[in-house]
Protein backbone atom coordinates (compact mmCIF):
# COMPACT_ATOMS: atom_id res chain seq x y z
CA UNK A 1 0.00 0.00 0.00
CA UNK A 2 1.63 3.17 -0.81
CA UNK A 3 1.72 5.68 1.76
CA UNK A 4 3.66 8.58 3.33
CA UNK A 5 6.10 7.60 6.00
CA UNK A 6 8.35 9.15 8.41
CA UNK A 7 10.95 6.91 8.88
CA UNK A 8 14.35 7.55 11.44
CA UNK A 9 17.76 7.36 9.37
CA UNK A 10 19.91 4.36 11.48
CA UNK A 11 22.92 4.52 9.25
CA UNK A 12 24.42 7.25 6.63
CA UNK A 13 27.33 6.48 5.60
CA UNK A 14 29.91 6.99 2.38
CA UNK A 15 30.83 4.51 -0.08
CA UNK A 16 32.85 6.02 -2.54
CA UNK A 17 33.35 9.52 -3.38
CA UNK A 18 30.06 11.37 -4.08
CA UNK A 19 27.83 7.83 -3.23
CA UNK A 20 25.93 7.57 0.18
CA UNK A 21 24.40 4.66 1.40
CA UNK A 22 21.26 5.60 3.51
CA UNK A 23 19.76 2.59 5.98
CA UNK A 24 16.12 3.53 7.32
CA UNK A 25 14.24 1.67 10.37
CA UNK A 26 11.83 0.37 8.63
CA UNK A 27 10.87 -1.74 5.34
CA UNK A 28 7.50 -0.37 4.35
CA UNK A 29 6.72 -3.98 2.46
CA UNK A 30 9.02 -2.70 -0.63
CA UNK A 31 9.85 -5.09 -3.76
CA UNK A 32 12.43 -5.18 -5.70
CA UNK A 33 12.97 -2.34 -8.66
CA UNK A 34 10.48 -0.53 -6.57
CA UNK A 35 11.28 3.09 -5.54
CA UNK A 36 10.57 6.17 -3.29
CA UNK A 37 9.77 9.49 -3.39
CA UNK A 38 12.44 11.18 -0.93
CA UNK A 39 11.62 15.18 0.80
CA UNK A 40 15.12 16.21 0.99
CA UNK A 41 13.60 19.29 2.39
CA UNK A 42 11.03 20.15 4.84
CA UNK A 43 10.66 23.52 2.77
CA UNK A 44 9.69 23.45 -0.64
CA UNK A 45 13.23 24.08 -1.84
CA UNK A 46 14.38 22.04 -3.92
CA UNK A 47 10.75 21.66 -5.39
CA UNK A 48 10.17 17.67 -6.09
CA UNK A 49 10.97 14.54 -4.27
CA UNK A 50 13.64 12.67 -5.41
CA UNK A 51 13.12 9.42 -6.20
CA UNK A 52 15.52 6.92 -5.48
CA UNK A 53 15.46 3.29 -5.86
CA UNK A 54 15.16 0.74 -3.09
CA UNK A 55 18.74 -0.77 -2.68
CA UNK A 56 17.58 -3.15 -0.07
CA UNK A 57 14.33 -3.87 1.91
CA UNK A 58 13.65 -5.92 5.09
CA UNK A 59 10.85 -5.67 7.59
CA UNK A 60 13.14 -3.89 10.24
CA UNK A 61 14.85 -1.95 6.90
CA UNK A 62 14.78 0.21 4.04
CA UNK A 63 18.49 0.78 2.42
CA UNK A 64 18.87 3.52 -0.18
CA UNK A 65 22.29 4.14 -2.26
CA UNK A 66 22.83 6.88 -4.31
CA UNK A 67 24.39 9.36 -6.06
CA UNK A 68 24.94 12.96 -4.66
CA UNK A 69 24.08 14.51 -8.06
CA UNK A 70 22.91 18.11 -7.44
CA UNK A 71 21.56 20.24 -4.27
CA UNK A 72 18.45 17.45 -3.35
CA UNK A 73 20.70 14.65 -2.85
CA UNK A 74 23.40 16.90 -1.35
CA UNK A 75 21.23 17.67 1.61
CA UNK A 76 19.55 13.94 1.60
CA UNK A 77 23.28 13.47 2.33
CA UNK A 78 23.33 16.07 5.28
CA UNK A 79 21.14 13.86 7.26
CA UNK A 80 22.49 12.05 9.89
CA UNK A 81 21.68 8.92 12.17
CA UNK A 82 18.55 10.07 14.42
CA UNK A 83 17.22 12.44 12.16
CA UNK A 84 14.29 11.85 9.86
CA UNK A 85 13.13 11.39 6.61
CA UNK A 86 9.80 12.06 4.81
CA UNK A 87 9.30 9.57 2.07
CA UNK A 88 6.52 8.20 -0.36
CA UNK A 89 6.74 4.59 -1.31
CA UNK A 90 7.23 1.63 -2.13
CA UNK A 91 5.99 2.99 -5.52
CA UNK A 92 6.06 1.51 -8.99
CA UNK A 93 6.69 -1.80 -10.81
CA UNK A 94 9.10 -4.59 -9.20
CA UNK A 95 11.03 -7.29 -10.97
CA UNK A 96 8.82 -10.25 -12.00
CA UNK A 97 10.69 -13.74 -11.11
CA UNK A 98 10.08 -15.97 -14.24
CA UNK A 99 10.01 -20.21 -14.25
CA UNK A 100 13.60 -19.80 -15.51
CA UNK A 101 16.75 -21.51 -13.18
CA UNK A 102 18.78 -19.39 -14.06
CA UNK A 103 19.44 -15.30 -13.54
CA UNK A 104 21.51 -12.91 -16.28
CA UNK A 105 21.81 -9.33 -14.46
CA UNK A 106 23.75 -6.86 -16.04
CA UNK A 107 24.27 -3.17 -13.83
CA UNK A 108 25.62 -0.08 -15.26
CA UNK A 109 26.77 2.51 -12.89
CA UNK A 110 24.21 3.54 -10.01
CA UNK A 111 22.64 1.39 -12.01
CA UNK A 112 23.39 -1.15 -9.74
CA UNK A 113 21.65 0.36 -6.42
CA UNK A 114 18.58 -1.31 -7.32
CA UNK A 115 19.95 -4.42 -8.67
CA UNK A 116 21.34 -5.76 -5.10
CA UNK A 117 18.09 -6.01 -3.78
CA UNK A 118 16.87 -8.33 -6.61
CA UNK A 119 20.03 -10.67 -6.19
CA UNK A 120 18.85 -11.25 -3.17
CA UNK A 121 15.55 -11.74 -4.09
CA UNK A 122 16.79 -13.91 -6.84
CA UNK A 123 19.32 -16.32 -4.61
CA UNK A 124 16.35 -16.49 -1.91
CA UNK A 125 14.29 -18.26 -4.52
CA UNK A 126 17.22 -20.74 -5.16
CA UNK A 127 18.04 -19.24 -8.96
CA UNK A 128 21.67 -19.21 -10.52
CA UNK A 129 22.78 -15.48 -10.66
CA UNK A 130 25.78 -14.38 -13.60
CA UNK A 131 26.14 -10.50 -12.42
CA UNK A 132 27.80 -8.24 -14.95
CA UNK A 133 28.73 -4.99 -12.78
CA UNK A 134 29.84 -1.73 -15.15
CA UNK A 135 31.30 0.86 -14.31
CA UNK A 136 33.42 4.44 -15.23
CA UNK A 137 36.13 3.10 -12.80
CA UNK A 138 37.33 0.89 -10.11
CA UNK A 139 35.99 3.68 -7.66
CA UNK A 140 32.63 3.49 -9.20
CA UNK A 141 32.24 -0.13 -8.48
CA UNK A 142 30.70 0.20 -5.41
CA UNK A 143 30.14 -2.59 -2.64
CA UNK A 144 31.64 -4.89 -4.76
CA UNK A 145 32.21 -7.04 -2.30
CA UNK A 146 28.68 -7.54 -1.54
CA UNK A 147 27.39 -7.76 -4.32
CA UNK A 148 29.98 -10.01 -5.21
CA UNK A 149 28.94 -12.38 -2.60
CA UNK A 150 24.94 -12.65 -3.97
CA UNK A 151 26.27 -13.85 -7.63
CA UNK A 152 26.94 -17.34 -8.61
CA UNK A 153 28.91 -15.77 -11.18
CA UNK A 154 30.51 -12.32 -11.13
CA UNK A 155 32.06 -9.98 -13.51
CA UNK A 156 33.69 -6.70 -13.76
CA UNK A 157 33.93 -4.29 -16.80
CA UNK A 158 35.10 -0.57 -16.51
CA UNK A 159 35.36 2.36 -19.45
CA UNK A 160 39.61 3.09 -17.98
CA UNK A 161 40.17 -0.98 -17.11
CA UNK A 162 41.24 0.02 -13.74
CA UNK A 163 39.16 -2.67 -12.56
CA UNK A 164 38.16 -5.87 -14.92
CA UNK A 165 37.95 -5.84 -17.99
CA UNK A 166 38.30 -2.91 -20.02
CA UNK A 167 34.91 -3.49 -22.00
CA UNK A 168 31.62 -2.58 -22.29
CA UNK A 169 29.41 -4.35 -20.11
CA UNK A 170 26.82 -5.83 -22.43
CA UNK A 171 30.64 -7.35 -24.27
CA UNK A 172 31.05 -8.75 -21.29
CA UNK A 173 27.50 -9.96 -20.76
CA UNK A 174 26.68 -10.92 -24.27
CA UNK A 175 27.72 -14.65 -24.47
CA UNK A 176 25.72 -15.44 -21.00
CA UNK A 177 22.74 -13.78 -22.97
CA UNK A 178 23.52 -15.61 -25.77
CA UNK A 179 24.13 -19.45 -24.29
CA UNK A 180 22.27 -19.56 -20.73
CA UNK A 181 18.21 -20.28 -20.63
CA UNK A 182 17.86 -17.34 -18.37
CA UNK A 183 15.32 -14.22 -17.55
CA UNK A 184 17.48 -11.01 -18.11
CA UNK A 185 17.28 -7.96 -16.25
CA UNK A 186 19.20 -5.13 -16.57
CA UNK A 187 19.22 -0.97 -14.73
CA UNK A 188 21.59 1.40 -15.67
CA UNK A 189 22.15 4.23 -18.48
CA UNK A 190 20.00 4.41 -21.83
CA UNK A 191 22.47 2.75 -24.10
CA UNK A 192 23.35 -0.34 -21.89
CA UNK A 193 20.06 -0.89 -21.21
CA UNK A 194 19.02 -0.75 -25.03
CA UNK A 195 21.88 -2.98 -26.08
CA UNK A 196 20.98 -5.64 -23.24
CA UNK A 197 17.38 -5.38 -24.68
CA UNK A 198 18.22 -6.28 -28.31
CA UNK A 199 20.53 -8.92 -27.16
CA UNK A 200 17.82 -10.82 -25.25
CA UNK A 201 15.64 -10.05 -27.68
CA UNK A 202 18.04 -11.59 -30.62
CA UNK A 203 18.65 -14.94 -27.96
CA UNK A 204 14.98 -14.64 -27.12
CA UNK A 205 15.66 -14.02 -23.59
CA UNK A 206 12.78 -12.39 -21.50
CA UNK A 207 14.23 -9.43 -20.25
CA UNK A 208 13.21 -7.01 -17.81
CA UNK A 209 14.57 -2.93 -17.64
CA UNK A 210 14.72 -0.17 -14.81
CA UNK A 211 14.11 2.81 -16.27
CA UNK A 212 15.07 6.83 -15.42
CA UNK A 213 13.00 9.43 -15.72
CA UNK A 214 12.60 13.02 -14.25
CA UNK A 215 9.08 12.62 -11.85
CA UNK A 216 7.04 15.24 -10.32
CA UNK A 217 4.03 13.27 -8.08
CA UNK A 218 5.53 9.37 -8.60
CA UNK A 219 1.97 8.56 -7.93
CA UNK A 220 0.52 8.30 -11.97
CA UNK A 221 -1.08 11.94 -11.68
CA UNK A 222 0.78 14.43 -13.26
CA UNK A 223 1.78 12.31 -16.64
CA UNK A 224 5.42 14.31 -16.42
CA UNK A 225 7.91 11.03 -16.72
CA UNK A 226 5.91 8.90 -19.51
CA UNK A 227 7.79 7.16 -22.23
CA UNK A 228 7.26 6.26 -25.70
CA UNK A 229 6.09 2.40 -25.48
CA UNK A 230 5.29 -0.32 -28.00
CA UNK A 231 1.52 -0.75 -28.31
CA UNK A 232 -1.82 0.17 -27.71
CA UNK A 233 -1.35 3.22 -25.77
CA UNK A 234 1.87 5.66 -27.10
CA UNK A 235 2.63 6.59 -23.65
CA UNK A 236 3.64 4.70 -20.57
CA UNK A 237 4.30 6.36 -16.57
CA UNK A 238 7.20 5.61 -15.31
CA UNK A 239 6.08 6.13 -11.80
CA UNK A 240 3.77 3.63 -11.89
CA UNK A 241 4.09 1.42 -14.93
CA UNK A 242 7.16 1.29 -14.43
CA UNK A 243 10.32 1.98 -13.27
CA UNK A 244 10.57 -1.49 -14.41
CA UNK A 245 8.76 -2.62 -18.10
CA UNK A 246 9.07 -5.82 -20.13
CA UNK A 247 12.58 -5.04 -22.55
CA UNK A 248 10.17 -5.37 -25.58
CA UNK A 249 8.06 -2.79 -25.00
CA UNK A 250 9.82 0.34 -24.19
CA UNK A 251 12.80 -0.63 -26.72
CA UNK A 252 12.01 -1.03 -30.33
CA UNK A 253 13.07 -0.10 -32.99
CA UNK B 1 -9.60 22.11 -4.33
CA UNK B 2 -6.62 20.47 -6.18
CA UNK B 3 -6.31 22.55 -9.35
CA UNK B 4 -6.41 20.76 -12.53
CA UNK B 5 -3.79 18.31 -14.02
CA UNK B 6 -1.90 17.83 -10.57
CA UNK B 7 -4.60 15.77 -8.94
CA UNK B 8 -5.31 13.11 -12.11
CA UNK B 9 -9.16 11.46 -11.60
CA UNK B 10 -8.73 11.53 -7.95
CA UNK B 11 -7.66 7.72 -7.87
CA UNK B 12 -4.08 8.80 -7.43
CA UNK B 13 -4.94 10.64 -4.01
CA UNK B 14 -7.64 8.90 -2.75
CA UNK B 15 -5.09 6.27 -1.10
CA UNK B 16 -3.94 9.50 1.01
CA UNK B 17 -6.71 10.87 2.44
CA UNK B 18 -10.89 11.47 2.22
CA UNK B 19 -11.69 13.28 -0.74
CA UNK B 20 -14.85 14.21 0.91
CA UNK B 21 -12.66 16.50 3.07
CA UNK B 22 -12.04 18.47 -0.21
CA UNK B 23 -14.40 21.45 -1.79
CA UNK B 24 -14.37 19.72 -5.15
CA UNK B 25 -11.99 17.32 -6.88
CA UNK B 26 -10.77 19.62 -10.50
CA UNK B 27 -9.76 16.94 -12.47
CA UNK B 28 -7.69 16.63 -15.62
CA UNK B 29 -7.74 18.46 -18.65
CA UNK B 30 -10.90 16.28 -20.55
CA UNK B 31 -10.84 16.70 -24.41
CA UNK B 32 -13.52 15.21 -26.68
CA UNK B 33 -11.39 12.55 -28.35
CA UNK B 34 -8.10 11.12 -26.21
CA UNK B 35 -4.82 12.55 -26.53
CA UNK B 36 -1.78 11.54 -26.25
CA UNK B 37 0.46 14.46 -25.13
CA UNK B 38 3.72 15.85 -25.92
CA UNK B 39 6.99 13.58 -26.36
CA UNK B 40 9.08 13.02 -23.30
CA UNK B 41 11.07 15.10 -22.00
CA UNK B 42 7.97 16.76 -19.84
CA UNK B 43 9.38 18.26 -16.82
CA UNK B 44 11.97 20.15 -15.84
CA UNK B 45 12.09 21.30 -12.03
CA UNK B 46 13.09 25.22 -11.44
CA UNK B 47 13.95 27.18 -8.78
CA UNK B 48 10.99 27.67 -6.76
CA UNK B 49 8.94 25.29 -8.78
CA UNK B 50 8.75 22.96 -12.01
CA UNK B 51 8.09 23.34 -16.11
CA UNK B 52 5.59 20.94 -17.27
CA UNK B 53 4.10 20.69 -21.37
CA UNK B 54 2.21 17.77 -20.71
CA UNK B 55 0.25 18.17 -23.69
CA UNK B 56 -2.70 17.42 -22.29
CA UNK B 57 -2.84 13.49 -22.38
CA UNK B 58 -5.88 12.60 -21.32
CA UNK B 59 -8.42 9.19 -22.10
CA UNK B 60 -10.93 11.83 -23.76
CA UNK B 61 -14.50 12.57 -22.48
CA UNK B 62 -16.16 8.94 -23.00
CA UNK B 63 -13.20 7.56 -20.56
CA UNK B 64 -13.60 10.54 -18.27
CA UNK B 65 -16.84 10.04 -17.65
CA UNK B 66 -16.50 6.42 -16.08
CA UNK B 67 -13.58 8.27 -14.05
CA UNK B 68 -16.10 10.91 -12.94
CA UNK B 69 -19.02 8.46 -11.85
CA UNK B 70 -16.11 6.19 -9.96
CA UNK B 71 -15.37 9.21 -7.91
CA UNK B 72 -18.98 9.87 -7.11
CA UNK B 73 -18.25 7.22 -4.03
CA UNK B 74 -16.25 9.48 -2.17
CA UNK B 75 -19.50 12.27 -2.47
CA UNK B 76 -17.32 15.47 -3.47
CA UNK B 77 -17.85 17.50 -6.03
CA UNK B 78 -16.54 16.76 -9.44
CA UNK B 79 -15.51 19.56 -11.50
CA UNK B 80 -14.17 18.77 -14.81
CA UNK B 81 -11.53 20.70 -16.88
CA UNK B 82 -12.24 20.99 -20.39
CA UNK B 83 -9.95 21.55 -23.22
CA UNK B 84 -9.96 21.66 -27.31
CA UNK B 85 -8.86 23.39 -30.20
CA UNK B 86 -12.48 24.72 -31.35
CA UNK B 87 -15.61 25.97 -29.84
CA UNK B 88 -17.10 22.65 -31.31
CA UNK B 89 -14.37 20.64 -29.73
CA UNK B 90 -15.03 22.25 -26.04
CA UNK B 91 -19.07 21.49 -26.91
CA UNK B 92 -18.48 18.02 -27.29
CA UNK B 93 -16.91 17.43 -24.39
CA UNK B 94 -19.99 18.77 -22.48
CA UNK B 95 -22.40 17.16 -24.60
CA UNK B 96 -20.87 13.59 -23.15
CA UNK B 97 -20.56 14.78 -19.62
CA UNK B 98 -23.70 16.79 -19.30
CA UNK B 99 -26.35 14.08 -17.57
CA UNK B 100 -23.53 13.90 -15.02
CA UNK B 101 -25.12 14.80 -11.70
CA UNK B 102 -21.77 13.80 -9.93
CA UNK B 103 -20.45 17.01 -12.45
CA UNK B 104 -20.85 20.09 -10.70
CA UNK B 105 -19.28 22.45 -13.43
CA UNK B 106 -17.06 22.82 -15.75
CA UNK B 107 -13.45 24.62 -15.62
CA UNK B 108 -12.74 25.98 -19.72
CA UNK B 109 -9.74 25.43 -20.07
CA UNK B 110 -8.43 28.81 -22.39
CA UNK B 111 -4.97 28.96 -21.22
CA UNK B 112 -3.17 25.82 -21.90
CA UNK B 113 0.24 26.96 -23.01
CA UNK B 114 1.22 23.05 -24.14
CA UNK B 115 -1.01 22.61 -26.88
CA UNK B 116 -0.36 24.52 -30.45
CA UNK B 117 -3.47 25.49 -31.57
CA UNK B 118 -6.66 26.21 -29.59
CA UNK B 119 -5.87 26.17 -25.66
CA UNK B 120 -4.01 29.27 -24.79
CA UNK B 121 -4.77 31.06 -28.47
CA UNK B 122 -8.36 31.20 -26.99
CA UNK B 123 -7.45 32.40 -24.04
CA UNK B 124 -5.39 36.10 -25.06
CA UNK B 125 -8.26 37.50 -27.55
CA UNK B 126 -10.92 39.14 -25.47
CA UNK B 127 -13.31 38.72 -28.33
CA UNK B 128 -12.68 35.61 -28.94
CA UNK B 129 -13.29 34.37 -25.22
CA UNK B 130 -16.61 36.56 -25.21
CA UNK B 131 -17.65 34.35 -28.08
CA UNK B 132 -16.47 31.23 -27.12
CA UNK B 133 -18.47 31.31 -23.72
CA UNK B 134 -21.52 32.72 -24.95
CA UNK B 135 -21.47 29.28 -27.40
CA UNK B 136 -20.93 27.01 -24.52
CA UNK B 137 -23.41 29.13 -21.96
CA UNK B 138 -26.02 27.98 -24.30
CA UNK B 139 -24.74 23.91 -24.21
CA UNK B 140 -25.34 23.58 -20.61
CA UNK B 141 -26.89 24.61 -17.30
CA UNK B 142 -23.89 23.49 -15.24
CA UNK B 143 -21.45 26.47 -13.54
CA UNK B 144 -19.16 28.31 -16.25
CA UNK B 145 -15.81 28.41 -14.45
CA UNK B 146 -13.59 30.38 -17.14
CA UNK B 147 -9.45 29.28 -16.22
CA UNK B 148 -7.50 32.35 -17.61
CA UNK B 149 -3.96 32.49 -18.86
CA UNK B 150 -1.14 34.93 -17.20
CA UNK B 151 -0.06 34.88 -20.00
CA UNK B 152 -1.20 37.93 -21.55
CA UNK B 153 -0.88 41.92 -21.14
CA UNK B 154 -4.31 42.82 -19.52
CA UNK B 155 -5.98 39.63 -17.68
CA UNK B 156 -8.77 42.07 -16.66
CA UNK B 157 -9.56 42.85 -20.43
CA UNK B 158 -10.34 39.14 -20.30
CA UNK B 159 -12.07 38.27 -17.37
CA UNK B 160 -14.43 41.13 -18.34
CA UNK B 161 -14.59 39.01 -21.73
CA UNK B 162 -15.63 35.68 -20.02
CA UNK B 163 -18.22 37.54 -17.29
CA UNK B 164 -20.12 39.50 -20.46
CA UNK B 165 -20.31 35.95 -22.04
CA UNK B 166 -21.85 34.75 -19.14
CA UNK B 167 -19.51 32.93 -16.82
CA UNK B 168 -20.34 32.02 -13.43
CA UNK B 169 -16.65 32.39 -12.50
CA UNK B 170 -13.25 32.55 -13.17
CA UNK B 171 -10.01 30.79 -12.06
CA UNK B 172 -6.92 32.43 -12.18
CA UNK B 173 -3.66 31.45 -12.99
CA UNK B 174 -2.50 28.99 -14.92
CA UNK B 175 0.65 28.49 -15.22
CA UNK B 176 3.45 30.95 -16.93
CA UNK B 177 5.34 29.82 -19.99
CA UNK B 178 8.96 29.39 -19.81
CA UNK B 179 11.63 27.50 -20.63
CA UNK B 180 14.60 25.71 -19.25
CA UNK B 181 18.18 24.93 -21.01
CA UNK B 182 20.42 21.76 -19.87
CA UNK B 183 24.05 23.03 -20.18
CA UNK B 184 25.57 19.79 -20.38
CA UNK B 185 23.91 18.80 -23.31
CA UNK B 186 23.45 21.83 -24.80
CA UNK B 187 20.07 21.61 -25.70
CA UNK B 188 16.77 23.02 -24.39
CA UNK B 189 15.22 20.14 -21.52
CA UNK B 190 11.74 19.71 -22.18
CA UNK B 191 11.15 17.74 -25.92
CA UNK B 192 8.09 20.54 -26.60
CA UNK B 193 10.67 23.72 -25.94
CA UNK B 194 8.24 25.43 -23.68
CA UNK B 195 6.57 24.63 -20.74
CA UNK B 196 5.05 25.84 -18.15
CA UNK B 197 5.67 27.50 -15.13
CA UNK B 198 4.35 26.26 -11.66
CA UNK B 199 4.89 26.12 -8.04
CA UNK B 200 6.23 28.91 -5.37
CA UNK B 201 7.70 30.61 -7.78
CA UNK B 202 4.43 32.20 -9.55
CA UNK B 203 2.49 33.08 -6.60
CA UNK B 204 3.17 36.79 -6.21
CA UNK B 205 2.17 36.84 -9.83
CA UNK B 206 -1.21 35.01 -9.14
CA UNK B 207 -1.93 37.33 -6.34
CA UNK B 208 -1.28 40.66 -8.08
CA UNK B 209 -3.55 38.64 -11.00
CA UNK B 210 -6.40 37.80 -8.80
CA UNK B 211 -5.97 41.27 -6.95
CA UNK B 212 -6.72 42.88 -9.96
CA UNK B 213 -9.55 40.63 -11.57
CA UNK B 214 -11.85 40.73 -8.05
CA UNK B 215 -11.73 44.40 -9.07
CA UNK B 216 -12.58 43.91 -12.15
CA UNK B 217 -15.31 42.03 -12.10
CA UNK B 218 -18.27 41.27 -9.93
CA UNK B 219 -18.39 36.89 -10.68
CA UNK B 220 -16.41 35.01 -7.95
CA UNK B 221 -12.78 33.90 -8.93
CA UNK B 222 -10.86 30.63 -7.85
CA UNK B 223 -7.09 32.07 -6.74
CA UNK B 224 -4.13 29.61 -8.07
CA UNK B 225 -0.99 29.91 -8.31
CA UNK B 226 1.94 28.56 -6.18
CA UNK B 227 -0.06 27.81 -3.15
CA UNK B 228 1.72 25.50 -0.73
CA UNK B 229 -0.20 25.75 2.37
CA UNK B 230 -2.83 27.99 4.45
CA UNK B 231 -0.76 31.06 4.58
CA UNK B 232 -0.41 30.84 0.99
CA UNK B 233 -4.40 30.46 0.22
CA UNK B 234 -5.28 33.13 2.90
CA UNK B 235 -3.20 35.15 1.08
CA UNK B 236 -5.28 34.50 -2.28
CA UNK B 237 -8.47 34.70 0.11
CA UNK B 238 -7.60 38.06 1.23
CA UNK B 239 -6.68 39.37 -2.25
CA UNK B 240 -10.37 38.33 -3.34
CA UNK B 241 -10.89 34.79 -4.09
CA UNK B 242 -13.75 33.32 -3.01
CA UNK B 243 -11.73 29.93 -3.33
CA UNK B 244 -8.42 28.40 -3.79
CA UNK B 245 -6.96 25.66 -5.38
CA UNK B 246 -3.48 23.53 -4.81
CA UNK B 247 -1.10 22.86 -8.29
CA UNK B 248 2.51 21.57 -7.98
CA UNK B 249 2.59 21.38 -4.49
CA UNK B 250 0.01 18.10 -4.26
CA UNK B 251 3.20 16.88 -5.89
CA UNK B 252 5.86 17.35 -3.44
CA UNK B 253 3.14 16.82 -0.18
CA UNK B 254 0.05 14.48 -0.89
CA UNK B 255 -1.64 15.82 1.87
CA UNK B 256 -1.02 19.34 0.99
CA UNK B 257 -4.83 20.02 0.36
CA UNK B 258 -6.59 19.00 3.69
CA UNK B 259 -3.36 20.24 5.60
CA UNK B 260 -4.40 23.60 3.79
CA UNK B 261 -8.21 22.99 4.80
CA UNK B 262 -7.68 22.37 8.35
CA UNK B 263 -5.01 25.62 8.38
CA UNK B 264 -7.59 27.97 6.83
CA UNK B 265 -9.86 26.85 9.81
CA UNK B 266 -7.69 26.91 12.50
CA UNK B 267 -7.09 30.62 11.09
CA UNK B 268 -10.33 31.67 11.23
CA UNK B 269 -11.00 30.35 14.42
CA UNK B 270 -7.98 31.74 16.56
CA UNK B 271 -8.67 35.64 14.72
CA UNK B 272 -12.34 35.47 15.84
CA UNK B 273 -13.89 34.71 12.11
CA UNK B 274 -17.31 32.93 12.15
CA UNK B 275 -16.80 32.66 8.49
CA UNK B 276 -14.15 32.07 5.43
CA UNK B 277 -16.40 34.98 3.64
CA UNK B 278 -15.13 36.91 6.21
CA UNK B 279 -11.75 37.26 5.44
CA UNK B 280 -12.43 37.09 1.00
CA UNK B 281 -11.34 40.28 0.02
CA UNK B 282 -10.54 41.54 3.53
CA UNK B 283 -7.07 43.02 2.53
CA UNK B 284 -8.44 45.27 0.03
CA UNK B 285 -10.80 46.54 2.05
CA UNK B 286 -7.79 47.46 4.73
CA UNK B 287 -5.94 48.84 2.17
CA UNK B 288 -8.40 50.92 0.67
CA UNK B 289 -9.12 52.53 4.21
Amino acid sequence: MLKLHTLKIIKQEPVAPGYQRLTLARGIAAQAGQFVQVRASETFDPFLRRPISVHDAAEDRLVLLYRTVGRGTALLAAKKAGETLDLLGPLGSSFPLTDRAQAVVVAGGIGAAPLYYLLRTLKRAGKQVSFFYGARTEAELLLREEYRALATNYSEATDDGSAGSRALVTDLAAPAIASLDATVYACGPSPMLKEVARLADYYGRSCFVSLEAQLACGVGACLGCVVPVRGQEKYRRVCVDGPVFAAGEVFFC
Amino acid sequence: MPASGCFGYGEEYAPFFDLSRLGAVVVKGTTAEPCAGNPPPRLAETTGGMLNAIGLQNPGAAAAREKIVALQQWSVPVIVNVSGHSAAQYRAVIEVLDDLSALAAYEINISCPNVKAGGMAFGTDPAVVAALVRELRCATKKPLIIKLSPNVTDVTAIARAAAEGGADALSLINTLLGMAIDIERRRPVLANLTGGLSGPAIKPVALRMVWQVTSAVEIPVIGMGGITNARDAIEFLMAGASAVAIGAANFTNPLVCPETVEGIRSYLAENGFASVREIVGLAKKEWQK
